[in-house]
């Protein structure tokens, strides 16, 4: 506003943080200057402000001296913004009348001189004096929640964050793109450190999250788009058509017994077995209902066959069915995609197109009693036991090169060594042999449970790494070295185990536009912050669980589940949620409708509307932009982007921070 | 040359009469022979006064925001620089499409008369005419071939958009820019390859002439905020004494306001009262758009969106080791 | 390395002004990491908060020049891991421009500083300004751009 600026009575508060501050500021010299500012009222000194005395000073001096907003010159904002401005509401002031001045991170420790300290604490004090003398009463809004969770992905990641969350008394939707819920959890044979069977721990949680009242499963479907906010997200989700109804189908399995079509090949079993053209993916499937692949189906197709439709004796095979487009709302997503392993074109000394060399999945597939062997652990190529099997560690991972991943995938050695043992196990006069680099075993239990493939059942572990693996008649020969001793060596194997690296799913970086968060060079999505908010996401509402966020095992990945529910949980129980009120806003005298704005916004907040101005006695209809308040996070890049600065950021406007730089240089 | 003048009395006059428009803008005749001026007609007797000659440089694009706001629909002449000011005009949103009727002329470059009278000096020309290699001008005493190069705008000899982009009807054949368009950087590369200390002396030799006349800004089919931020007393840019800090001030942050949105239509150069070339600054801007995100030409269409309010993952930068992500 | 006490080195005494706008959840948390780490750069450097490094307005740094910083810094985060999703990806583009055209117009590029700094790169926050300091010494005080009517 022009003309008469309001008379302020500012308070500035200088801490001394023990001697953290005073040791290279002069304290009371900052006080003085303080007190010589423009707009200052009271100026004073204390050791610790955040300490309750120190807050008690601030409000006592507020009502003697009537202030209307208040300098903190003391350590980081970052540290105690919230501290002070809670303290001054206390006092009646509004919370974001409150500015700090950063004189201990970034002053009295940074700098030996106590001479430029303190005239650098000066003008920072000048700076955040002049910022408050702007600064004007925000007010959060608030926005509704809908009581009601999203969970992306149906692997144990998924099951588990549903089940938590409905057991607290919410509806939770789980939206999973294969035909069953389950994920690579399903895959597996044993897990470690217990060796338990993965099925069975498994599927009791399966059909818990099935026949939960509040949970509910949209399986064969993907979310399509997603809009809106935290509380309040839009999101349109595609059933695919699976062309047998749900509601009719008994699970019999007469109809993918009797597909002719047999030539597809099956993902569950990892390309190891085929499968009609319509299929249950596993036997303990949920929910119980095959979907028909329409690349293979036969009828689908030429439009003949259809004996599936035929033998159903409930009629439930459907071949008009469509996709379906629902639209739900929700409060909170959880994203618990999962993750991939790497294709393995690239490592060609591997010879993975061999038969009889595998990746871990497949491993896992073989020796599962319900996969295309029935347990029996054999060569692919001939279906003969093996008598030599090497395993090879680190296939793709802590890779600097563009084959592979950078990262370690964290794993691979637990699960090689329950490969070994279980083999060993079963199998005891097969050698087994594991080149490693480095043996990484930090959980419960886990180096006890590797040490015993060592010690117990005679694995032979070679710290070395694997060069080339020739195939030579019906054996592998596998070149490699060990890095102990110093030589190279042979082993004439059998079968080949390659631990490749897992890698996120192909499909990430279009979720993540779709949800709009970030991912990391791995595409992995990232977190809000690495160590303190590991399963938030820099997005309010939206939540991270499992293997999408970075690889990890069983017991992490139902931990983390369990956290992201915590925070859906805590989120959905609001009744109301209040926004940051440090948003955007449009001056429509400025405006001139060129929309610039919600191009460049990242969270789209910005739209348009039309008004009707009176110009000098002339009505007039404009464009002009609108900001939506709950969308916007406050980031400002709107402001630099409007030319004449018609929209300007509350909190942080152009004006403050001009006033900013003239207290800075002076 | 004659054709299209007829063309376009014809089409100027069937529009009014007819009612297709209700104002036409195009170009007229001024007084002296070197001279062509816009023209704002109603009435269809006045389509007699249209001419299209070597003279008609003025851009009108930027009348159209006024003219609308008073007329529903507007018919109006364009060249290939001003049909690229229409599209970047309606990316703004600042006309309606539908409003206005294009009537697109090809384009071979425009005669710049202060050129012609350093060439002749004290001879004074009386008129021009085209020849095989380029023009004849006749004076009193005598006739002198010249190059097109010699006497056309420097603008237009760098043209890259000889023919109108965007048209609803097309007056004559398509044309092909004979002339030099790689030289367009030149000026820009001749200041680069200068010092920091001889570069600030330069511009500060051309900034002080300013005296922010605004010619610049309202020529400008990119500047069409309804209030610039140098008028705006709360943005504390610029106030109304004359200081070389504001006066650079206004052409930095102007240069960067059209920034990606600027057509090159070197109509601000043009018009500086004071001399001043502008369009050293727009195409400095142009220049490392094109070398560092992609080569952009704003205007050649209205829904491509500008450089500055996208990005690519990929995008590398001008002052960071390494780029990119 | 702390350039503090080297004020013999000019004759007269020229004490640089960097005026560095960070933003507040990576570089200015780096900022604070260089402080708990208790690095040392000097303290000609002030810091302004914004919210992300593209909130920054080329009339702010065009500002600092005119009442006197002899060096500007704009640190973001890293492009990828703003935490308002893309906001520097705008700043990227922008600055890449803005960073020419003002070295264009003859101010020295070593005078205006943009770069990338993570809430866990406080030895980088640190050698970045340590850096510009030492070239904006070497260079001497801004006389370009500078509003004649302000304290010089």
């Amino acid at each position: 506003m022009q003309g008469g600026i309001k008379l302020r009575k500012i308070g500035v508060f200088v801490c001394w943080c023990g001697s953290n501050i005073a040791a290279t500021v002069d304290v009371e010299q900052v006080v003085q200057e303080a007190n010589k500012m423009s707009g200052v009222a009271y100026a004073a000194d204390y050791q610790y402000m955040c300490s309750e005395i120190g807050q008690n000073m601030m409000k006592d001096a507020i009502l003697k001296h009537n202030l209307d907003r208040v300098v903190i010159a003391a350590c980081s904002p970052r540290m105690h913004e919230g501290t002070f401005r809670r303290a001054a509401e206390e006092s009646g002031i509004n919370p974001y009348l409150v500015e700090i001045a950063n004189i201990r991170e970034q002053c009295s420790w940074v700098h030996k001189d106590k001479k430029a300290g303190t005239e650098k604490a000066i003008a920072l004090t000048r700076a955040a004096v002049a910022k408050v003398t702007l600064n004007t009463e925000l007010i959060p809004g608030e926005i509704d929640v809908v009581k009601k969770a999203l969970i992306i992905g149906g692997g144990i990641a998924g099951i588990q964050a549903a089940l938590d969350i409905a057991d607290a008394g919410y509806k939770v939707d789980i939206v999973e793109k294969t035909p069953s819920i389950g994920g690579r959890m399903a895959q597996l044979d044993k897990t470690f450190p217990t060796l338990d069977c993965s099925a069975c721990i498994l599927t009791p949680k399966m059909v818990d999250a099935a026949r939960h009242p509040n949970i509910t499963l949209h399986t064969y479907s993907e979310v399509e788009k997603i809009s809106g906010y935290v509380g309040n997200f839009n999101v349109s989700i595609k059933k695919k058509a699976r062309y047998v109804d749900m509601d009719k189908c008994t699970g019999c399995r007469i109809c993918t017994e009797k597909c002719p079509s047999k030539k597809a090949k099956s993902e569950f079993e990892e390309g190891l077995k085929n499968r009609g053209a319509v299929y249950i993916p596993f036997a303990q499937a949920v929910p119980n209902v095959p979907v028909i692949d329409t690349d293979e189906c036969i009828k689908l197709k030429t439009g003949k066959c259809g004996l599936c439709e035929k033998l159903c004796p409930s009629g439930a095979i459907d071949f008009n069915q469509k996709d379906e487009m629902i639209t739900e709302e929700y409060g909170a997503i959880v994203v618990a995609s999962g993750y991939d392993i790497i294709d393995l074109d690239k490592f060609g000394e591997y010879q993975y197109d061999h038969p009889d060399v595998i990746t871990s999945l497949e491993f896992e597939r073989i020796t599962n009693a319900a996969g295309p062997t029935n347990g029996k652990f054999v060569r692919p190529s001939d279906g003969e036991k093996p008598k030599k099997v090497v395993f090879v560690q680190c296939v793709g991972s802590r890779d600097k090169t563009e084959r592979g991943k950078s990262y370690c995938s964290k794993i691979c050695c637990m699960y090689t060594a329950k490969h070994s043992m279980l083999i060993k196990e079963k199998y005891p006069d097969i050698e087994a042999y594991v080149f490693y680099i480095d043996v990484r075993t930090p959980g419960k239990n886990f180096d006890e449970f590797q040490r015993r493939a060592v010690e117990k059942y005679g694995v032979q572990y070679i710290k070395g790494m694997v060069g080339k693996i020739f195939p030579e008649g019906k054996k592998l020969m596998v070149h490699g070295v060990d890095t102990m001793s110093g030589e190279t060596l042979v082993i004439d194997a059998d079968m080949v185990v390659l631990a490749a690296a897992t890698k996120a799913k192909s499909d990430a970086v279009d979720l993540k536009r779709k949800l709009n968060i970030s991912t990391d060079i791995n595409n992995f999505f990232t977190e809000a912050h690495p160590k303190l908010r590991p399963v938030e996401t820099a997005s309010a509402g939206i939540y991270l669980a499992g293997a999408c966020q970075g690889p990890k095992d069983i017991p992490e990945t139902v931990a983390q589940s369990s956290a992201a529910a915590a925070k859906v949980i805590g989120l959905l129980n609001k009744s109301k949620l209040v926004n940051n009120p440090c948003v955007s806003a449009v001056d429509e005298s400025l405006c001139s409708g060129c929309l610039a704005c919600t191009e460049m916004c990242p969270y789209d907040a910005i739209s348009f509307k039309n008004i009707e101005i009176d110009d000098h006695g002339q009505k007039i209809k404009k464009v002009v932009a609108d900001v939506n308040e709950a969308l916007c996070h406050g980031c400002g890049g709107c402001t630099v982007t409007c030319r004449p600065g018609a929209i300007d950021l509350k909190g942080f406007t152009n004006k403050q921070i001009l006033a900013e730089v003239d207290a800075i240089c002076r | 040359m004659e054709n299209i003048t007829k063309k376009i009395r014809a089409i100027a006059k069937q529009a009014l009469i007819n009612k297709d428009v209700d104002k036409i803008l195009g170009w007229k005749k001024g007084d002296l022979w070197s001279e062509s001026y816009p023209a704002f007609i109603t009435k269809a007797e006045e389509a007699d006064t249209l001419i299209w000659d070597l003279f008609c440089i003025n851009n009108l694009s930027k009348f159209l925001i006024k003219e609308l706001q008073k007329h529903d629909k507007i018919g109006i002449f364009i060249k290939g620089c001003d049909s690229t000011s229409f599209n970047q005009l309606l990316k703004d949103h600042r006309i309606n499409r539908d409003d206005v009727v294009l009537y697109g002329i090809p384009c071979e470059g425009m005669v710049n008369p202060e050129k012609i009278k350093k060439i002749m000096l004290n001879d004074r020309v009386t008129g021009i005419k085209k020849s095989e290699n380029g023009f004849t001008l006749t004076s009193k005493n005598k006739t002198k071939d010249v190059s097109g190069e010699e006497i056309k705008y420097d603008k237009c000899i760098t043209c890259i958009s000889p023919n109108p982009v965007v048209y609803d009807e097309l007056l004559g054949d398509e044309v092909k820019n004979k002339e030099r368009e790689e030289e367009r950087f030149k000026g820009v590369e001749e200041i680069e390859a200068m010092t920091p200390d001889e570069r600030y002396e330069f511009w500060k030799g051309e900034f002080q002439r300013c005296i922010r006349c605004n010619a610049c800004r309202d020529i400008c089919p990119a500047c069409s905020c309804v209030k610039c931020v140098f008028e705006n007393q709360n943005a504390e840019i610029s106030g109304k004494a004359k200081t070389e800090d504001e006066d650079s001030f206004f052409h930095i942050v102007r240069a960067y306001h059209v920034a990606g949105r600027c057509v090159d239509c070197g109509e601000c150069a043009r018009v500086c009262p004071a001399g001043i070339p502008l369009d050293l600054l727009n195409r400095k801007i142009i220049k490392d758009i094109n070398e560092v995100y992609g080569e952009f030409n704003a205007g050649f269409d209205s829904i491509t969106p500008a450089p500055l309010v996208t990005f690519k993952l990929e995008d590398t930068d001008t002052f960071s080791k390494q780029g990119g992500k | 390395m702390s350039l503090d006490s080297n004020i013999a080195n000019k004759n007269e005494e020229f004490k640089p002004l960097i005026v560095a706008f960070c933003c507040n959840w990576c570089s200015y948390a780096g900022a604070d990491l260089a402080g708990t780490s208790r690095l040392k750069y000097p303290a000609n450097v002030k810091i302004i908060r914004v919210p992300c490094s593209c909130r920054v307005n080329l009339n702010f740094v065009l500002r600092a020049f005119q009442h006197g910083a002899d060096g500007v810094v704009i640190a973001g985060c890293h492009p990828g891991d703003c935490h308002y999703s893309t906001g520097n990806y705008h700043t990227r583009r922008r600055f890449s421009l803005i960073t020419n055209l003002t070295e264009y117009i003859g101010i020295e590029k070593e005078r205006f500083k943009v770069d990338w700094i993570s809430a866990a790169e406080g030895n980088k926050f640190a050698t970045v300004m340590n850096d510009i300091l030492e070239d904006v010494y070497k260079l001497g005080p801004n006389k370009k751009l500078r509003d004649a009517r302000w304290k010089i």
